[in-house]
């Protein structure tokens, strides 16, 4: 009998240990640890932050499912990890602390065979001050903070109903902050309520980001190809700015947020502030408080995680410039190379480099799009570490090592711009790879057939298809697993 | 002082690029074309 322990239940770590429930008989034990009871379709926030949907709608208990599924669940947060066990433990263990209110507080301890380490990110507001919602602003990241946010933006419009000038401010927290795709979905998704509640005219929306220029989204920008013409997406995202009368401020570091005030930094080094009356700023992501040992108990957690937290894997983390990055530093099969029973997948695993050019401000300010690996990418990278484990327990050491890189998976994106089923409007882009690869695409390292984007009501049907069937298929319902990554 | 970012470059979509956005008939022309070209970028990388 093998055991198998996954941390976390988002979309990487749920999708793994559906894969892994499927394709193990039941002599073998699927673990779940997660420290919240629900599973959140977190792309669907943005309708939550904006009224258009209840939080019931984006999220589902879990442990109905896995019960349904034979996959035992701990409510608990994974604190430390010992991949050498120790001098009670002859296998890798994990140290839990129980979440749910029957057990709150109580510790345990889990061996495993194999463990998945899908922790996600932790929201590290704390990295700036006044940031978040114990702060000065708002956010949606998860179901409970876009009901606050949605409740804030209602405030907002019956001001504007009263005829008083509103200024909302909407983008990214810090300088290293990684998602501008959601802010920039939260932004259009906000001006698209104000329009229909015929306030418009009354508020300012300003778009503030950490991208060097528009239509960056954390990924160096897209090459498409349209109508005989090369064109990108810096083009076209500044289009839809000028259509719907959103400003933007680009290359920023938020250092500070005060009530109603926003202190920033921009490449150019100066110091500047923006005046706003609501603010929803995403913050930076680091990876989860967890600790790892080796068997005589020392901490090893500084040769298992990179300094921001997030576990190494089989990536080339060996540092150099910006112009020798190549597709082959991104990992393929996500294992830890010190214990390949050991996975990272999703946000939980360090990315060698960021796929935007990093640049500091005049004054040394890192200001530096992180990559973005959550969605399509951290599905794909759940499974493949799942049909490794599957192979290795059924064929043992001999059993195929799957890969699955960044720099060889496409993403698919879609941007809502507005909720409606005839006045929705959406951003629908593909990218092919993720990750440019200039050797295999010489020039902007995707491919042009495969990167492409699109403005228009189908991209709010897509959005609204995708948000329907990756509930089902995290539900577990029949056939979820014919449902693509 | 606010900087916000020119973006009087950027091209204006004419009204009838605004009106095909929101056309029932095209869009779901267009709802087929890209979800028959997202699938195919899936299955053509690691999925």
């Amino acid at each position: 009998m093998a055991r198998v322990v996954v941390l976390g239940a988002g979309i990487s770590g749920h999708t793994a240990a559906l894969h892994l429930r499927r394709s193990l008989g039941k002599n073998h034990q699927v673990i779940m640890v997660t420290p919240n009871s629900k599973w959140n379709w977190i792309p669907s926030n943005i309708w939550v932050g904006v009224g258009k949907m209840s939080a019931e709608q984006v999220t589902f208990p879990l442990a109905p499912i896995y019960k349904r599924k034979g996959i035992e669940f701990h409510q608990a947060l994974g604190t430390s990890i010992h991949p050498e066990g120790d001098k009670d433990h002859a296998k890798g263990f994990v140290t839990i602390k129980y979440t749910s209110p029957e057990k709150a507080g109580e510790e345990g301890q889990i061996e495993y065979d194999f463990l998945i380490n899908a922790t996600g990110p932790k929201l590290n507001f704390a990295a700036t001050e006044g940031l978040g919602p114990d702060g000065h602003t708002v956010s949606v990241c998860t179901s409970g903070h876009a009901i606050e946010a949605a409740a804030e933006l209602k405030e907002v419009i019956a001001k504007l109903k009263a005829g008083q000038r509103q200024r909302l401010v909407i983008g990214v927290g810090h300088g290293t902050c990684t998602c501008e795709g959601a802010a920039f979905e939260y932004t259009f998704n906000v001006e698209h309520e104000l329009s229909l509640a015929g306030v418009r005219d009354l508020a300012e929306i300003v778009y503030l980001t950490n991208e060097y220029e528009l239509g960056d989204f954390g990924v160096g920008g897209m090459s498409f190809a349209q109508r005989g013409f090369e064109t990108n997406s810096k083009l076209w995202t500044e289009s839809l700015f000028l259509e719907r009368n959103v400003k933007a401020i680009l290359q920023s570091h938020v250092s500070k947020v005060e009530a109603g005030v926003i202190h920033y930094e921009q490449l150019d080094g100066v110091k500047r502030t923006l005046e706003f009356d609501f603010a929803m700023l995403l913050p930076p992501f680091r990876g989860a408080d967890i600790k790892a040992f080796n068997k005589n108990g020392d901490d090893i957690s500084s040769e298992i995680f990179a300094p921001s937290g997030f576990m190494k894997v089989d990536a080339n983390y060996t540092p150099k410039p910006y112009e020798e990055w190549s597709a082959s530093d991104w990992p393929t099969t996500y294992q830890v190379p010190a214990f390949p029973n050991v996975f990272a997948v999703g946000i939980a695993f360090a990315p060698p480099h960021q796929i935007s050019k990093p640049r500091t401000s005049v004054t040394g300010t890192l200001i530096a799009p992180a990559p973005p690996r959550t969605g399509m990418p951290s599905g794909v990278m759940g499974k493949t570490a799942a049909k490794t484990i599957i192979d290795q327990i059924k064929h043992g050491a001999n059993g195929k090592v799957h890969g699955a890189s960044m720099a060889n998976m496409g993403a698919a994106c879609v941007a809502s711009a507005g909720a409606g089923l005839t006045t929705g409007s959406a951003a629908a882009m593909t990218m092919y790879p993720v990750v440019p690869d200039y050797e295999k695409y010489p020039g902007v390292g995707r491919s042009s057939k495969d990167t492409f984007g699109e403005i228009g009501l189908a991209g709010h049907w897509i959005k609204y298809m995708l948000h329907i069937m990756f509930i089902y298929k995290a539900k577990a319902r029949p056939f979820w697993f014919l449902i693509p990554e | 002082m606010d900087n916000f970012a020119d973006l009087s470059g950027a091209p204006r979509p004419i009204k009838k690029t605004l009106k095909m956005r929101k056309n029932p008939l095209f869009q779901f022309w267009r709802f087929i074309n890209l979800n028959l070209r997202m699938v195919a970028m899936i299955f053509k990388g690691d999925h």
